[in-house]
């Protein structure tokens, strides 16, 4: 009698505490399921629809949306190419910079803290300023082409010639961006124990060979992660392309988001729209879990 | 219990009071939220707040509130708050994207209140100014600028330059495009100026049309019919294009693509603008002025730009709303809206009033260079399917914006690609 009521008791506890844990995540779950899974899957419905923002004509037309991406919508494969070079372009160029930088700011240097500064400062300058302040930089004649006039340097007109465009607003984001990148493996260095760095120099490793031998397999999961966000987020700029360039010259810089916002808010084809993010939702799905699969390969904790 | 029963029954029976007796739709409180594109704490906007004290004294029962929503991207927001379904009871409509409103069904058709009022004096709007919004008998805006594309100068660089202003040009009678070039390249090449800067310096990465129409229209083309034939590669309308590229990469007098420069800032000698950009130049530090277009090959040609009021067809207050949009539209208040917004009523417009409306425009000027404009003006191109063509007209005038561009097969490429649409 006396063992089942504490049982009985135990079990409730045991479904309070359960309920209580629930009652927590409620916010965030709620949250989470009616602003982003409930839109996702919005998309997705939306995607197989003729649906018209301005008129709120809604006709069923299964993969149709598809069809004209894939048949006749000459822009699509433009838009396409225009995204993979925007990130094979960004996300090289970021890692390679954000490393640099973490590896030089993190040695006991006089200075370091300014450069830090200096290099973390463009991560919370607001892109609208940013991208401003460098079309005026980036003038035919006037800006970065003046002081390169003076040492007898023709410039190009950079944001108003097809590949320069593309060139100029890929460096400008990775100017912008780098520095977050940067902190992230600075404290990733720093969590790197020293005696691995000493242990190798009594063995005879000089600074090189300790950098490729120790440093960089310690910081590869920091570098997957970094690699990973700075995908996605490459796919995913917009406010800086359309102030820099609005897509243009000749759509030589609109990438596929800037041309889902084009369908959706200028034609206000929704459908169309829709059926373009499915793509790109997709696209960065499958990068992700490429690169996820790869970490077993390239990772040393991980094998 | 028997308390708390007794007083659902109450609360029941006052419900049922309420709903019989009702309290009249006259008195029904009521906030008509009123979407428009320019700045909250504009001159413009406390003019539309005095009307509507002025409606509210009329109308205890109605207040207006005004929704400032930056042009860029005034469409896709109102059209986002109609796919919400949290409409704006009435707003402003620019003319470009009128077609597709109009056709899209969302706007309330205002005639029988307009019509049905005998002191509005609804004929007073000529069927040309309407031929935008209506469809049939059906009138789903009411223009209320109806405003003129003319040339603002800067008087200083003409003087520095040595060369006649545009109003000596029209004292000699000769104003035409050629002459505008000519003067362009003297000041390009005598000061530290350009010539021409684009409207609202916009040529190359935004609004295009407020520049290219009015050159292509002055050379005899434009950029599609009336029955929606495309005429970006007629003789007439490369000629114009041809104009302008020469300008800008051959005499290098027009503000060229990628260069940032400010006429308003005395960067330039000429830009095209309409009357609302006069007010920016009111603590300029140059003397300026403005002239009508000048004539080309096709004559005068006087385009103007309009915008309407309109009424949301699921406003939860749409009576409301089309009395207020009545009520602005009045012979009396579009009087006083006419000091910025060029009038499309017949009747203010041929007012004397008008001419000194704006305190910085000269009442010669706004005879000619507004008033006759308007009365001879033809509006920017629209279709419905206008965002689908300048998708693809942008791009393709990207080509031309190059030195040594072949304008001919530039257009040819254009008319190829938006036929279609236009077609439709």
């Amino acid at each position: 009698m006396q063992s089942s009521a504490v049982v009985r008791r135990q079990m409730s506890l045991a479904r309070k505490d359960e309920l209580i844990g629930y009652l927590f995540v409620a916010p965030q779950m709620i949250g989470f399921l009616l602003f982003v899974l409930g839109p996702i899957v919005a998309v997705f419905l939306f995607s197989t629809q003729e649906r018209n923002l301005l008129s709120g004509v809604v006709n069923p037309v299964a993969f149709a949306n598809f069809d004209t991406m894939l048949q006749s919508d000459r822009l699509f494969p433009k838009v396409l190419g225009n995204s993979l070079a925007f990130t094979l372009g960004l996300v090289p160029l970021n890692l390679l910079l954000s490393l640099t930088l973490a590896v030089l700011l993190t040695r006991k240097l006089r200075g370091t803290l300014f450069f830090r500064t200096l290099f973390f400062a463009p991560v919370i300058t607001s892109t609208v300023a940013w991208a401003i302040v460098w079309r005026f930089l980036l003038q035919g004649e006037q800006g970065i082409n003046q002081l390169l006039d003076g040492v007898g340097i023709d410039g190009p007109n950079w944001l108003r010639e097809p590949g320069w465009a593309m060139a100029s607003v890929i460096v400008t984001r990775v100017l912008k961006t780098a520095g977050l990148n940067m902190i992230i493996f600075m404290s990733a260095i720093q969590n790197i124990p020293r005696e691995y760095d000493e242990a190798a120099s009594v063995d005879g490793a000089n600074a090189r060979q300790v950098f490729f031998r120790i440093t960089l397999p310690q910081l590869a999961p920091t570098i997957l992660v970094a690699l990973v966000l700075t995908i996605i987020g490459s796919l995913q700029v917009f406010d800086h392309i359309l102030l820099m360039t609005n897509g243009g010259p000749a759509n030589s810089t609109a990438v596929l988001i800037y041309y889902i916002w084009f369908q959706a808010f200028r034609v206000f084809d929704i459908g169309y729209a829709s059926a373009l993010a499915v793509v790109l939702f997709l696209i960065v799905l499958t990068a992700t879990a490429v690169q996820w699969l790869l970490r077993q390969r390239f990772i040393y904790n991980e094998r | 219990m028997f308390v708390r029963k007794s007083l659902f029954v109450l609360t029941l029976i006052s419900l049922a009071v309420l709903t019989v007796f009702g309290v009249s739709a006259q008195d029904t409180p009521v906030t008509l939220r009123y979407t428009l594109w320019i700045g909250a704490d504009s001159p413009q906007v406390a003019l539309f707040n005095e009307l509507a004290a002025a409606y509210t004294a009329e109308h205890p029962n109605v207040t207006v509130t005004f929704e400032s929503i930056p042009f860029g991207d005034y469409q896709s927001v109102v059209t986002l708050q109609l796919a919400g379904n949290d409409p704006p009871d009435a707003g402003w409509i620019v003319e470009g994207a009128a077609r597709s409103w109009v056709e899209s069904g969302v706007l309330s058709d205002l005639a029988p209140a307009l019509q049905g009022d005998a002191d509005y004096n609804f004929d007073d709007f000529s069927a040309s100014t309407l031929g935008l919004w209506t469809e049939g008998d059906a009138v789903y805006g009411v223009p209320f600028s109806t405003s003129p594309f003319i040339v603002l100068y800067n008087q200083d660089l003409f003087v520095e330059a040595g060369v006649p202003t545009p109003e000596e040009l029209i004292a000699s009678g000769e104003w035409t495009w050629e002459n505008l070039a000519a003067s362009a390249k003297a000041i390009a090449d005598a000061t530290d100026s350009y010539g021409l800067q684009s409207n609202d310096a916009a040529l190359y990465t935004g609004n295009f049309w407020a520049t290219l129409i009015p050159i292509m229209r002055g050379f005899g083309g434009d950029a599609w019919s009336s029955d929606n034939a495309c005429q970006f590669n007629t003789p007439e309308s490369v000629a114009g294009l041809q104009f302008i590229h020469d300008m800008i990469f051959v005499d290098e007098s027009m503000v060229p693509p990628g260069a940032e420069v400010d006429f308003f800032a005395g960067a330039a000698g000429m830009t095209i603008g309409q009357l609302s950009r006069v007010n920016r130049l009111a603590t300029a530090e140059f003397a300026w002025s403005i002239a009508p277009l000048p004539e080309g090959d096709g004559g005068y040609q006087s385009v103007v730009g309009q915008a309407a009021m309109v009424v949301f067809n699921n406003s939860q207050n749409r009576e409301a709303a089309i009395d207020f949009v009545r009520f602005l539209t009045t012979e009396e208040n579009v009087a006083r809206i006419a000091q910025f917004f060029p009038p499309a009523r017949e009747s203010v417009l041929t007012s004397e009033a008008l001419l000194q409306a704006n305190p910085l425009v000269p009442a010669a000027l706004m005879q000619t260079a507004v008033i006759d404009a308007i009365q001879q003006g033809r509006v920017l191109p629209s279709s419905a399917q206008f965002p689908r063509i300048e998708l693809l007209v942008r791009p393709a005038l990207d080509e031309l914006w190059v030195a040594g561009a072949d304008v001919q097969a530039v257009t040819d490429s254009i008319c190829e690609q938006i036929s279609p649409l236009l077609a439709r």
